[in-house]
């Protein structure tokens, strides 16, 4: 049985970790929180907490809402550490998809029918695609830009209402006009060119 | 249910999260069953990581203290074990949580009374699947558990032991099922039931514990109740009530019903059941 209150194993140093140095490794990092380590945890939240606020922040737009998921995404880092596998993926996709899933789950159950009836689908858009924070410019702000640049309207379009908006499939098809199938592949197809631009190595 | 190709397109809304619950359900049921789709998924999931990245904000500086305040008084979830290991870690997961239960009333110990009914031994199902010493050990650990659990006495010799091992090979088996599920019940009449059901091998352990004794001309009767009535899966007419037995032939949606019938059993059930346990998938 596991108790509440488990020993501290901070004093046990595991072996060095990461060979790349100073900047820890997140996944490192959450085989120690899994093991209760506060500390670790601190870092982690130092690494994920702007990420995990920005994109539900994104998705759910009010802030005193997107601050009140956030915290519940991170404190569920901290719980579900242990379930964290990195030969699934990396720490922050996995940190990252709670947060997204968390966001949308949030706007569903909300009837948030006002909020997409009234605006034009462009307006949408526009607002999904406003990158009005600092880290527009960043590396990875830009990176990501210059590949969206790079898609079809259509996927490009798809994309970002169903990941930054919070769209179901059929609604991004509502939206924009198109048949579900169409809505189903842009949204592949455009995800599936970002990832070989980003070069992102599953 | 959709076909493969249908399928196969939804990764990329399946990692925006653009599915409706119903459609990722069968998504991830799918996706249990296709690495490609897997492969896809991890890559396509680390590219919207990217696009979250993105939009980085930082919170307000308060939420930190908040959260870190929080994780002092949020108790952490175990892990769950890794992929190669999931058939071990599974059927350990779920033997714990079913040996935590039959030990959670402790039944009378009567070394005379045998609980487990006998049809099942040496039936051929063998121990094939035990392959590593790892899983050998887990399963000599369930098998004390359950013998422990069924009220046999710990000082059993290697004999007692060998045999409960070989009749609850067909009972490992289903606890060792990747789908297995738990269900416990509390029979009207005191007691409980429960049942661990895998619907991928259409096989559900049911054990009863504490359950009252009857009269020597009353039994309990164990069914597998589906839309298209009731079949006998066997008689408990042990001494301490407490038993166990092997019902076949059980698919998602069936019942596992317990009533009590005449000495010997009937062909179907004459008496409303005392308990009935859901079997889920």
């Amino acid at each position: 049985m596991k108790s509440m209150n488990r020993p501290e194993i901070r004093g046990r140093q595991p072996d060095p970790g990461p060979a790349e140095g100073e900047k820890q490794d997140l996944a490192f990092l959450l085989a120690q929180v899994a093991r209760g380590d506060h500390q670790a945890f601190e870092v982690v939240y130092g690494q994920l907490a702007g990420p995990v606020y920005g994109v539900v922040r994104q998705v759910l737009r009010d802030p005193a809402q997107s601050e009140e998921v956030a915290q519940e995404v991170l404190l569920e880092v901290w719980r579900t550490a242990s379930r964290f596998d990195s030969t699934r993926g990396s720490a922050a996709a996995w940190a990252l998809t709670i947060a997204h899933r968390r966001a949308v789950d949030r706007v569903r159950s909300e009837n948030a029918g006002s909020r997409r009836e009234q605006k034009a689908a462009a307006e949408i858009v526009t607002e999904c695609d406003d990158i009005a924070d600092v880290v527009e410019a960043s590396l990875e702000g830009q990176r990501v830009r210059r590949c969206m640049d790079g898609l079809t309207d259509l996927q490009r379009e798809s994309i970002q209402l169903a990941y930054y908006g919070g769209y179901s499939y059929p609604e991004v098809a509502q939206l924009l006009g198109v048949a579900l199938g169409t809505v189903k592949t842009r949204i592949r197809d455009g995800l599936i060119r970002m990832r070989d631009c980003m070069g992102v190595n599953s | 249910m959709m076909v493969h190709d249908d399928m196969h397109v939804l990764t990329g809304s399946y990692v925006l999260d653009a599915l409706s619950d119903a459609e990722r359900e069968d998504f991830e049921r799918h996706l249990h069953h296709c690495p490609s789709c897997q492969a896809e998924v991890r890559g396509l999931r680390e590219t919207a990581a990217r696009l979250a990245m993105a939009k980085t904000a930082w919170p307000p500086a308060q939420m930190e203290e908040r959260v870190l305040a929080a994780t002092y008084r949020t108790r952490q979830v175990p892990p769950l074990a890794r992929d190669r290991f999931r058939r071990d870690g599974r059927r350990s997961r779920v033997a714990r949580l079913f040996t935590d239960r039959l030990a959670a009333e402790r039944p009378r110990r009567d070394p005379s009374a045998d609980p487990r009914h006998e049809h099942r031994q040496g039936n051929g199902r063998g121990n094939s699947w035990v392959r590593s010493p790892r899983l050998l050990t887990a399963f000599a650990a369930a098998s004390v558990a359950i013998a422990v659990g069924l009220g046999i006495t710990q000082v059993a010799t290697q004999h007692q032991l060998d045999s409960v091992k070989a009749s609850n090979a067909a009972i490992t088996k289903v606890l060792d099922a990747p789908d297995a599920r738990i269900e416990t019940t509390h029979a009207t009449v005191g007691g409980a039931v429960t049942v661990v059901a895998s619907a991928l091998q259409q096989e559900a352990v049911v054990t009863t514990k504490g359950m009252p004794s009857l009269s020597a001309s009353r039994v309990y009767q164990v069914w597998v109740m589906s839309s298209s009535g009731a079949r006998s899966v066997g008689l408990l007419s042990v001494p301490d009530q407490t038993g166990q037995l092997l019902a076949s032939g059980v698919r998602a949606g069936d019942r596992i019903g317990i009533t009590v019938e005449p000495a010997g059993g009937t062909s179907r059930p004459t008496t409303a059941p005392i308990v009935t346990v859901p079997v889920t998938a």
